[in-house]
């Protein structure tokens, strides 16, 4: 097969004059899949300056030809163009191998318009270039808000965590250039290390369904790709600068892109972003600078057959956390939930003082396909993650300087995985995974480790299927396995190991004894199965049905089990448990797209039933020299979630377009009866925009932001005593803050400068009328209002 | 085939690895520095040195745990009383005495107040109290002034980097900042 591609690439080269004009030349076009004949292709012979037609077994025949070099330009409806040469010295049969279905492989596809998605029969939005641009100064969580049901968990303003169907955290499987991102995502204030400038395009898929990249995914899969590699001679690049009134903040981002016909490609970009104290309607939030640089390289070649690629990313954050939110006690929790003005306001300055985070991320990653023919795509990957977490807290004497929280999380993971495309109706996928990941908690902090060291090792193996069975009608299916075996090193103060009587049960891990702690080496093991299954039918060329069901199974995750301590920020101690299982959701989900010429739809809904759900809620109390601090246990229970999204769109005129996105989640803890804490109010977004492509692409948008107050969560409210006066103090952490309504302004026209150059300017007023407000969503929200009024300006030269 | 020999290669890589890396060192354990485990308020009257009033509390696992208090002793009436502080950290050996070590030495971002409920008892910051933060006395040298027989509560409390001060009335009070140290002692008795 490898001759004849070497033999087709032969140039034009001796001519030898004969006179002998009868050789026959008998062609056959195959398939390079899957071997089946290819009809009615043109076949046009350059020389000649002639045409041909290939027949129902894809075979054609030209005649009196000449010796000599002939060359022949394929081309058909479903494939690429193709253009071979031949040295014609005698009669001549040749098998020609065409790529056909260049829409089904979508590596091959080069068209911008293609949503290349991820999934058939999931609920998966593709989000573009030209929607992440908007986002280039903010967060991965900001940009996943353009998807209705997709919400953000954040603490303060530069640590978004994106939110999918009430879902977050481990919850949520985040892909960057198909490696899975081990950044330390338990945490509740752990933001994911990616760069949203490093992405082209972005999958948000709901529930599990996407099970080649994992089976844990009980919320959902963000799937982040790089912009995909055009095979041509070419260089092109983006270069994107903007500045915030809020935060005074600038960013600058850059993107270069060379690529050659022969497949081979590099790719270089880089991000700095930097802002000062955030500001408040009212008043400034005072340690809420952010530093952030980041940098990403890629090379490697790429042709059908096979390719490679190696890639590097950088990223490193520094973020200043709300100095307000630092407290020492519950009493200070209470005097600021209170209070309608943060503790400490200070002037505006670019200072990041603790508490801060300071986190760098490396990702490391090499790949390499070979596609086989009438076989399929073999894909192999090898990645490594390193992961540093710096979070500074409040500190006295000579600790000042030193982080509180010092963890390196290193990852190596392989994969390897195949598609069998040749038969394009019924295509298969399978593959292996493993994993190795080694945790290390320095004790340099000189507080004891909130996360003990571990080595965590994973075994997966999955196979997926999709069956074409008519024309309207797509089912597919499939399953997984998992292993997860956790090995940890873990120090418990005896009171707290007694107190949770561990002594009764895990005796046995007990590895060393000091005067006030156990030295303890849990070792778990978790075998999870995951599976789904899903079917897509098109009623018409105007709307279609898909249904889906995933089972999906979540191993416990390192806090979950291992947390034990005091969390700063919400003044309370946080408890894991040795003793948990892995919880399991049982998710079902239908949605209904209606594509009209003025008008779409799309309404998606789900029913989501997780056994085993773990989650941290206040159960009891502990006096300590620093007063009274509610105890928070995760626990165990069974939940369910439902809700709705909706999206739709109306072109009113040519110019004028009216969207609207709508989410409604509810979400119950069946064993208490409870609602489920941090749930996503009802909230809406309309949004008008008017646009003339004649007058500089311009666009003009009026977006309006309505998020209903949260009125159904579970009451954790609690009294503390006052000691001195004998007085009961209400906590009050449970109240959600009261419904807001913003209003958005964005305009953008783009301009030409040359041929190959052109320049977007884009302005937008954020929170237009500088509204008080303060998010359900929000940790800091007991602490300080949200971000006041925004103006932004960016400039994106693409060349 | 040349695939499955690149598969079954790097496999064998990870299997080396993962069984390469995994070192059996046990980490070393932690003993926080900041950690405050003993609080000891000896009130001594300056006219008989025999007559004491401890207050005690004890918290083996600092902020991590659990904290008991205990008193010693009862104030008399009439009397005034020199207050001695003692902030340690036991869990270390030998004890690391945090007043003298961590705080005093940054006093500018300290400050301690009292409180008192149902007791007869005033308390002035001595002339040679240390320095604290905005022209205040830090609050670690103080006398005491003990008035009619009374029960009630005494508590202490240690502030971190607060946003203002006073310290007019003696017992001091504070806006802003975070507690170190919220310490209460019930049924202290003047008789």
């Amino acid at each position: 097969m490898k001759s004849i591609i070497i033999g087709l690439v032969i140039a034009v080269s001796s001519f030898s004059y004969s006179q002998n004009c009868t050789y026959i030349f008998l062609g056959e076009l195959k398939d390079f899949h899957d071997g089946t004949p290819i009809e009615s292709a043109t076949i046009y012979q350059k020389e000649n300056d002639r045409y041909s037609f290939s027949d129902l077994n894809g075979k054609f025949k030209i005649e009196n030809l000449c010796a000599g070099t002939l060359t022949l330009v394929i081309s058909h409806a479903n494939c690429e163009t193709k253009t071979v040469s031949f040295e014609i010295n005698s009669d001549t049969f040749k098998t020609i191998l065409i790529e056909h279905h260049i829409e089904e492989l979508k590596e091959v596809s080069v068209t911008a318009h293609i949503d290349k998605k991820e999934t058939t029969t999931a609920q998966e939005t593709v989000l573009k270039a030209n929607t992440l641009k908007k986002y280039s100064a903010l967060n991965l969580g900001d940009a996943l808000k353009e998807v209705s049901g997709v919400s953000s968990i954040n603490t303060g303003n530069s640590i978004v965590k994106p939110m999918i169907n009430g879902m977050h955290s481990s919850r949520l499987l985040i892909l960057n250039n198909n490696v899975r991102l081990q950044d330390q995502e338990w945490g509740i204030e752990h933001a994911p290390n990616v760069d949203i400038n490093s992405a082209d395009q972005i999958s948000v898929i709901k529930g599990s369904g996407a099970l080649a990249f994992g089976g844990d995914a009980v919320g959902g899969v963000i799937v982040i790709n790089p912009s995909r590699i055009i095979r041509r001679d070419t260089l092109y690049g983006r270069t994107i600068i903007g500045g915030q009134s809020n935060g005074r903040g600038y960013n600058i981002s850059s993107t270069l892109n060379k690529s050659y016909k022969s497949g081979w490609f590099a790719n270089i970009q880089g991000s700095l972003k930097q802002n000062g104290d955030f500001k408040a309607p009212d008043y400034n939030l005072t340690n809420t600078g952010l530093k952030s640089q980041a940098f990403t390289v890629s090379a490697g070649k790429k042709k059908f057959e096979s390719g490679f690629e190696v890639y590097y990313s950088y990223l490193n954050n520094e973020i200043g956390i709300l100095g307000a939110s630092h407290i020492g006690s519950t009493f200070d929790l209470v005097r600021a939930i209170n209070s309608d003005e943060p503790n400490l306001i200070r002037d505006f300055s670019y200072d990041i003082n603790a508490p801060k985070q300071d986190i760098t991320h490396h990702l490391v990653k090499a790949s390499y396909y070979k596609r086989f023919q009438k076989f399929g795509k073999v894909n192999l990957q090898y990645d490594y993650q390193n992961n540093q977490r710096f979070e500074f807290d409040v500190r006295i004497g000579e600790t000042r300087n030193i982080p509180a929280i010092d963890l390196k999380l290193q990852t190596h993971t392989l994969l390897a995985d195949v598609n069998l495309d040749a038969d394009l109706d019924r295509k298969i996928n399978f593959g292996i995974m493993g994993r190795f990941q080694d945790n290390f908690a320095n004790p340099a902090t000189e507080v004891r480790r909130l996360i003990p060291d571990y080595e965590k090792y994973d075994f997966g193996a999955y196979t997926t299927t999709e069956w074409q069975i008519s024309e309207d009608l797509i089912v597919d299916a499939g399953i997984r396995y998992d292993f997860n075996r956790i090995d940890a090193k873990k120090f418990y103060l005896k009171s707290r190991w007694e107190e949770r009587g561990y002594d009764m049960d895990f005796s046995d891990i007990i590895i060393e004894e000091l005067p006030t702690q156990l030295l303890t080496n849990p070792i778990f093991n978790y075998h999870n199965i995951s599976a789904s299954a899903g079917v897509k039918y098109n009623f018409n060329d105007r709307s279609y049905i898909i249904a889906n069901y995933a089972l999906s199974s979540r191993p416990p995750n390192v806090s979950e089990l291992f947390s034990d301590g005091l969390h700063h920020s919400a003044a309370r101690f946080e408890l894991g448990d040795l003793r948990f299982d892995k919880e399991i959701a049982n998710r079902v989900s239908a949605s209904y797209a209606y594509n009209g010429t003025t008008f779409n739809l799309l309404t998606e809904v789900f029913y989501n039933n997780i056994k085993d759900y773990m989650y941290l809620r206040p159960f009891d109390f502990i006096l300590t020299n620093r007063g009274p601090f509610p105890l928070w246990q995760y626990q165990q229970t069974n939940a369910q979630l439902f809700g709705v999204d909706v999206t739709a769109t109306y072109d009113v005129s040519n110019a004028l377009q009216w969207q609207n996105k709508t989410a409604f989640i509810k979400g119950y803890d069946l064993k208490t009866d409870l609602p489920l804490i941090d749930m996503p109010s009802f909230n809406t977004t309309n949004q008008i925009t008017y646009s003339n492509e004649a007058w500089y692409n311009f666009s003009a948008r009026l977006k309006s932001d309505l998020v209903f107050e949260q009125n159904e969560f579970p009451d954790f409210n609690f009294e503390i005593e006052d000691e001195l006066t004998g007085d009961m103090i209400l906590v009050d952490i449970s109240t959600p803050p009261p419904a807001y309504h913003l209003l958005h302004f964005s305009s953008e026209a783009t301009f030409e400068i040359n041929k190959k150059t052109n320049l977007n300017v884009a302005i937008a007023v954020n929170n237009i009328f500088n509204t008080s407000y303060r998010n359900y969503l929000n940790r800091l929200r007991y602490y300080a209002d949200d971000l006041g009024r925004n103006i932004t300006l960016q400039l994106q030269l693409n060349y | 085939m040349k695939t499955s020999k690149f598969f079954i290669s790097a496999l064998f890589c990870l299997t080396l690895m993962t069984s390469c890396s995994s070192d059996d060192d046990n980490p070393i354990p932690i003993n926080p520095e900041e950690l405050i485990t003993d609080v000891t308020l000896t009130f001594t009257n300056t006219a008989n040195s025999a007559d004491t009033v401890v207050l005690y509390s004890d918290a083996p696992d600092g902020q991590d745990g659990a904290s008991s208090e205990s008193v010693t002793g009862s104030f008399t009436s009439g009397a005034t009383y020199a207050l001695t502080l003692e902030i340690l950290n036991t869990s270390e050996t030998p004890a690391d005495d945090v007043l003298n070590d961590d705080i005093i030495p940054e006093a500018d971002e300290h400050f301690i107040t009292y409180a008192v409920n149902g007791l007869n008892l005033t308390m002035t910051r001595d002339a040679n109290d240390i320095d604290g933060p905005n022209g205040s006395k830090l609050g670690v040298n103080t006398t005491w002034s003990v008035g009619a027989a009374s029960t009630g509560n005494l508590q202490i409390v240690l502030t971190h980097e607060p946003t203002s001060t006073d310290d007019s009335d003696g017992f001091g009070t504070v806006t802003g900042g975070s507690e170190d140290l919220i310490i209460t002692f019930n049924n202290v008795e003047i008789q």
